[in-house]
């Protein structure tokens, strides 16, 4: 458990996996995670989104502007702040083919289609492993 | 002090704008004091959490001095010039709101040792740094407010 009366030590270069199962049919369940790993990612932590089941609905393009938050204002705005600062987003390509059934040229620019097995690798290769 | 679009720009201060970034730099011989300007702390909303960079710590120019999280928006302070962290501000670790309240007094963030003093050159000033902030305030359609404590 962190004291916290000491200043944490300084994240900068740790590795962070996040893994995403909720889409649109959850939104309440969608802003937390990009919030959070733009936040991970402007304090200089390599962060990684891995969308995966239903998640991948999200990063088509439009999709985001069509999930309301409570708070107001829609999805768009999390996840453009959590590309602005570094996170890298990828798609599982079975999810994509077979549970959302998106193509590739449907996904927001600069989101990459993976199969599964680079969840292995990336989860092994993380410093810690997120699932929402 | 100059007043575009509600926002304050006191006068005699630097200033780095770029992508997202928007930070006040006080020249003070060879350290300079950082902080937030008023459309910086608008776009960011009510801070909740502020965490800066330990003393000691080397920064190069563009890389994170600080992170800012409000709710609404969480993102990193970029440092304006390279150098090493002298003095992070204590007082806006416990009382995030300063950085709203009062962005070009209390609020400042850190406090750096310049380690590459040209750099501070490339930095806006004047009736650029103004004209720049025009350009940005009517873009993004900003308006300032200064939420309370």
């Amino acid at each position: 458990m962190t004291d916290p009366t000491t200043a944490p030590p300084d994240p900068e270069g740790k590795k962070i996996l996040m893994i995403m199962t909720s889409g649109p049919e959850d939104p309440d369940k969608t802003y937390a995670p990009f919030y959070t790993a733009a936040l991970m990612a402007a304090m200089e932590i390599d962060t990684t989104m891995y969308f995966l089941m239903h998640a991948p609905e999200l990063l088509r393009r439009g999709a985001a502007e069509r999930v309301p938050l409570k708070k107001g204002g829609n999805l768009k705005m999390f996840i453009d702040m959590a590309r602005e600062n570094g996170v890298k987003f990828l798609a599982c390509a079975e999810s994509c083919r077979d549970l959302c059934e998106i193509a590739e040229g449907d996904l927001l620019e600069g989101v990459q289609l993976v199969g599964s097995a680079t969840l292995a690798d990336l989860a092994l290769d993380a410093d810690s492993v997120i699932s929402f | 002090m100059t007043i575009l679009g509600g926002c304050e720009f006191p006068d005699g201060l630097l200033y780095f704008v770029e992508r997202t970034q928007m930070t006040w730099v006080r020249l003070e011989g060879d350290t300079v004091l950082v902080g937030l300007t008023d459309p910086a702390q608008t776009r960011a909303g009510k801070v909740l959490h502020v965490r800066i960079k330990a003393a000691g710590t080397a920064r190069e120019r563009g890389k994170p001095l600080a992170t800012v999280e409000s709710g609404k928006w969480a993102g990193p302070v970029m440092s304006p010039v390279s150098g090493v962290v002298s003095e992070p501000n204590p007082e806006v670790e416990k009382d995030p709101t300063l950085l709203n309240t009062d962005p070009y007094g209390k609020g400042w963030i850190a406090r750096l040792k310049v380690t590459h003093p040209d750099e501070v050159n490339d930095l806006l000033r004047g009736e650029a740094a103004l004209a720049k902030f025009r350009e940005i305030l009517e873009r993004d359609n900003i308006h300032c407010v200064r939420c309370q404590s």
